[in-house]
């Protein structure tokens, strides 16, 4: 199925005749819509079923958002129809699309978190009262109807603020079953879950599927769409470049569709046998916090990337906290370049050498208010003075620097003065990454890099970071992804529940092997790396 | 083909819509106040066309100005690292009470008298600063609950105005002129100089606006987040003792609470000045801007013979005038 982005038209069951079929139950014909002059979607259709799993993909910018914006009634498309059940839907009310039967579920979970999860689930329902107080009871009927259909084991009762990523989706799925919802997309479901709870997810997803509700599931983790979905769509550029039924479709074929073209196999990447007899550029000895880090020691090399494997909540993000001066360690202590140093804050790190760009893009990196060149340059304010010892800036140092990188690294942008709220993910994490090249960083930790970042920008970060270590920085690579571990690092280190519990080096560096020692201790117990 | 037709036309017209909408909103939300000002300057030219384009008037303007000028781009400091001052009235009054009285009662030289001053104030500001970022008391209750200690601190010190023993020198710093123009002028031009400087030219000034965009952000890039917000109080603190000082020089005595009155002119001026030019940010040349369209404002009124309780309407109007189209200048910044 390798040509199937070359000849969208010719195969399978996705061609142009079934897809006017009548038992579509939404479809969506010639949706086109510009912001400022520039198409974000031209031309799009999409043809939904009654009950089935149907994959959106595309890189960040192929206009899914735009699409799934004008499902949601948000935004009001230029030209194109959307018509669903025979009906045509007015475009541009989100009470119209609600009634339709669409519900939208958004990666940041618009949950309010003082309330309890029935509460929101109620939120704009009108509720039973008796004598004009709010009857709880009587208003919760359907809640918990909806509930036991998806099998919410919490009560209903507990705030949202306690609960798990994980169940606050299915408090979104239980408020879109409530309202009847026949649809219900899903943006990146499975970003922020484990993989237990993922594949609990997925057996929601099934059930809801054989009862009739349609999912229009958008996410750039491939392996699950394809194993997912009953069909898949590919968006790129604005314009729909494929469209497949299960089993039509590699992973392979779909990355192709999406970028326009193949990125390099996993045989042709570059490994960083990093030099070990040397002295390690960072040390943790037994390092413990509270209950989530339980004695960490491990190694890092000069040139070395080395990856932190496990689950969600294994304690890898509280470790990169402890490096990075976020939190203070309750026990044990760390080496830079041989010397026991003391991390009390974020800016002693910093001007030891040691950096942390963090799994939270938006809420922890970016100024997003501010523009790239600031973004770059805020942490190396240090180099770009007029005169030295004197705190005024140059600006043409300033400019000089931010350029250099923006063209390094290959962000997109019209310009340095371009505020960084309005590039892509994957730039915007280039430019956090462009931060510290001028700041003579000697380790680096990445958290989740290339999260919700398409495939295409994924390869242009991890380019940069094989960069960095060509330059000798030490860099420790926290991801979820299996097979950016696999692809970018040639030593992984698995925690588990607080814990190392493994290391794999080179070849034995798989999914299986990754998953087997996130789920259990290598043999011998905790595997340190000495 | 001809509903095709139709079709296209009303997507130009919708397209030209929008357009004009983009344009108006980025229009207001940059220039919006340098309009109004010049607007309310011609209004009130052609309305009071012998007494308020002339030398004189404009420069009684600028002088009422400037000491309003000094203690908003304190404020401003503190509104850039994403906190807030509500004592600066309070310190303003507090200060221009103990600078006459050092010299009335404790018989202090004026330079002395006025070095304390200035270093209570940064004190002060510094203890704003230690509430907020050490204790971490939100911002409002903080300065809101230091300011009114002051208040009765002052009323301790002095219950009464301070009238006497105050040397000529001192009240001839805010009253001489030169060539022509209010000596405050010359105080604001230098004191925004610097400021402006500061904010825009140097380490700190990039740090505090880091600081103001993204907290989390700023300490992961290595900055001393609190040493910043230390540094905003401080100066917020300096620049109402600036303005306390030069408030008692102009009118000769120290009087308990003359300054209060600053803290919602300041506060309606800063925020008019981060609707000017940039798209919700508090920046000085915003500032002085917004102090201007105030000090016209009354200035002007007052000409035109408006009576005085017209006065507080015109302040509380602009000053919610001046909130709201500072939101809406950041909506519009956050929707590109």
């Amino acid at each position: 199925m390798s040509n199937i982005a070359i000849h969208p038209q010719t195969h399978a069951i996705g061609g142009p005749d079934t897809v006017r079929s009548p038992e579509s139950w939404m479809q969506v014909r010639g949706l086109t819509k510009s912001f400022a002059g520039e198409r974000a979607l031209s031309g799009a259709d999409l043809d939904l079923k009654r009950g089935e799993v149907h994959g959106l993909v595309g890189a960040n910018g192929a206009g899914k958002s735009t699409l799934i914006r004008c499902l949601a009634g948000i935004t009001h498309a230029d030209d194109g129809t959307i018509t669903i059940d025979g009906a045509n839907l007015k475009q541009g009310s989100p009470k119209a699309s609600e009634q339709a039967g669409l519900a939208f579920i958004h990666q940041e979970l618009n949950l309010i978190q003082h309330f309890s999860a029935l509460q929101n689930m109620l939120l704009g329902v009108p509720k039973k009262t008796r004598f004009g107080l709010i009857d709880w009871k009587r208003s919760g009927i359907r809640a918990r109807q909806a509930a036991e259909r998806i099998g919410i084991a919490f009560p209903l009762e507990t705030r949202v603020s306690e609960l798990s990523v994980a169940d606050r989706w299915l408090i979104m799925i239980g408020k879109a079953l409530m309202r009847d919802a026949s649809m219900i997309a899903m943006d990146e479901p499975t970003a922020s879950l484990s993989g237990p709870e993922s594949e609990r997810l997925f057996s929601i997803i099934r059930d809801l599927s054989a009862s009739g509700v349609a999912i229009l599931y958008v996410s750039h983790r491939l392996e699950e769409v394809l194993d997912l979905c009953d069909r898949i769509t590919v968006l790129r550029d604005g314009r729909i470049v494929d469209h497949a039924d299960r089993g039509h479709l590699d992973k392979k074929g779909l990355v192709r569709a999406i970028i326009g073209h193949d990125i390099k196999s996993e045989k042709d990447r570059e490994h960083f046998a990093a030099d070990r007899s040397s002295t390690p550029i960072f040390s943790a000895r037994d390092v413990a916090w509270r209950d989530a880090v339980k004695g960490v020691s491990l190694d890092v090399y000069p040139g070395e990337v080395l990856a932190l494997g496990g689950l969600v909540g294994a304690g890898r993000t509280e470790f990169a906290h402890l490096v990075a001066g976020v939190q203070r360690q309750d026990r044990g202590y760390f080496e830079l370049g041989g010397q026991r140093v003391r991390i009390p804050d974020e800016a002693t790190a910093v001007n030891l050498g040691i950096a942390l760009v963090p799994e939270e893009r938006r809420s922890e990196g970016l100024m997003l208010e501010q523009s790239v060149g600031y973004n770059i340059n805020i942490a190396s304010l240090r180099n770009l003075r007029a005169f030295a010892g004197l705190p005024f800036i140059s600006g043409s140092k300033g400019r000089r620097q931010a350029e250099a990188l923006v063209e390094k690294l290959r962000i997109k942008t019209p310009h340095i003065t371009t505020r960084i709220a309005s590039l892509s993910g994957g730039n915007q994490q280039k430019a956090l990454i462009a931060r510290w090249l001028g700041t003579g960083v000697k380790l680096l930790i990445l958290d989740e890099p290339s999260r919700g970042v398409d495939v295409g920008a994924r390869e242009e970060i991890h380019n940069a970071i094989r960069d960095l270590a060509r330059a000798g920085v030490g860099i420790i690579v926290i991801s979820s992804d299996v097979e950016e571990l696999a692809i970018l690092t040639d030593r992984v280190l698995v925690m588990r529940e607080g814990r190392l519990s493994g290391e794999l080096n080179g070849t034995d560096i798989t999914e299986n092997n990754i998953i087997e020692l996130s789920y259990h201790d290598a043999e011998g117990g905790q595997g340190d790396t000495q | 083909m001809t509903a095709s037709g139709e079709m296209g036309n009303h997507k130009t017209s919708r397209t030209r819509q929008i357009d004009w909408r983009r344009l108006g909103l980025l229009f207001l939300s940059r220039y919006g106040t340098i309009f109004g000002l010049v607007m309310m300057i011609i209004i009130f030219s052609v309305m009071a066309p012998t007494t308020f384009p002339s030398r004189a008037n404009l420069l009684n303007i600028l002088s009422q100005a400037s000491l309003t000028a000094i203690i908003a781009s304190g404020l401003t400091y503190t509104l850039v690292v994403g906190e807030f001052d509500l004592s600066i009235g309070y310190v303003a009054s507090f200060i221009g009470l103990i600078v006459v009285g050092l010299m009335s009662y404790q018989g202090f030289p004026i330079w002395l008298s006025i070095i304390c001053s200035l270093a209570i104030g940064i004190g002060l500001g510094l203890i704003n600063g230690t509430l907020v970022t050490k204790i971490r008391i939100n911002a409002v209750i903080a300065t809101l609950g230091l300011g009114t200690m002051l208040t009765g601190i002052g009323y301790s010190y002095s219950a009464f105005p301070i009238a006497t023993g105050i040397p000529r020198e001192f009240t001839s710093i805010a009253l001489t002129r030169q060539f022509g123009v209010p000596n405050p002028v010359f105080f604001m031009a230098g004191i925004l100089l610097i400021l402006w400087i500061i904010l825009n030219k140097t380490d700190i000034g990039q740090k505090m606006q880091a600081v103001g965009s993204n907290i989390e952000a700023a300490r992961l890039s290595g900055i001393r987040v609190d040493r910043i917000k230390m540094f905003a109080f401080a100066t917020a603190g300096f620049c109402s003792a600036i303005t306390g000082t030069l408030l008692s020089s102009l009118l000769g005595s120290g009087t308990l609470g003359v300054g209060d009155g600053y803290l919602l002119d300041a506060f309606a001026a800063v925020f008019l000045g981060s609707a000017t030019l940039r798209e919700g940010e508090f920046h000085i040349v915003g500032t002085l801007i917004g102090v201007l369209i105030l000090a016209v404002g009354f200035n002007g009124l007052a000409l035109l013979g408006a009576p005085t309780h017209f006065q507080p309407i015109f302040k509380g109007g602009i000053l919610i005038l001046a909130v709201g189209m500072s939101t809406l200048a950041r909506r519009y910044a956050a929707s590109h």
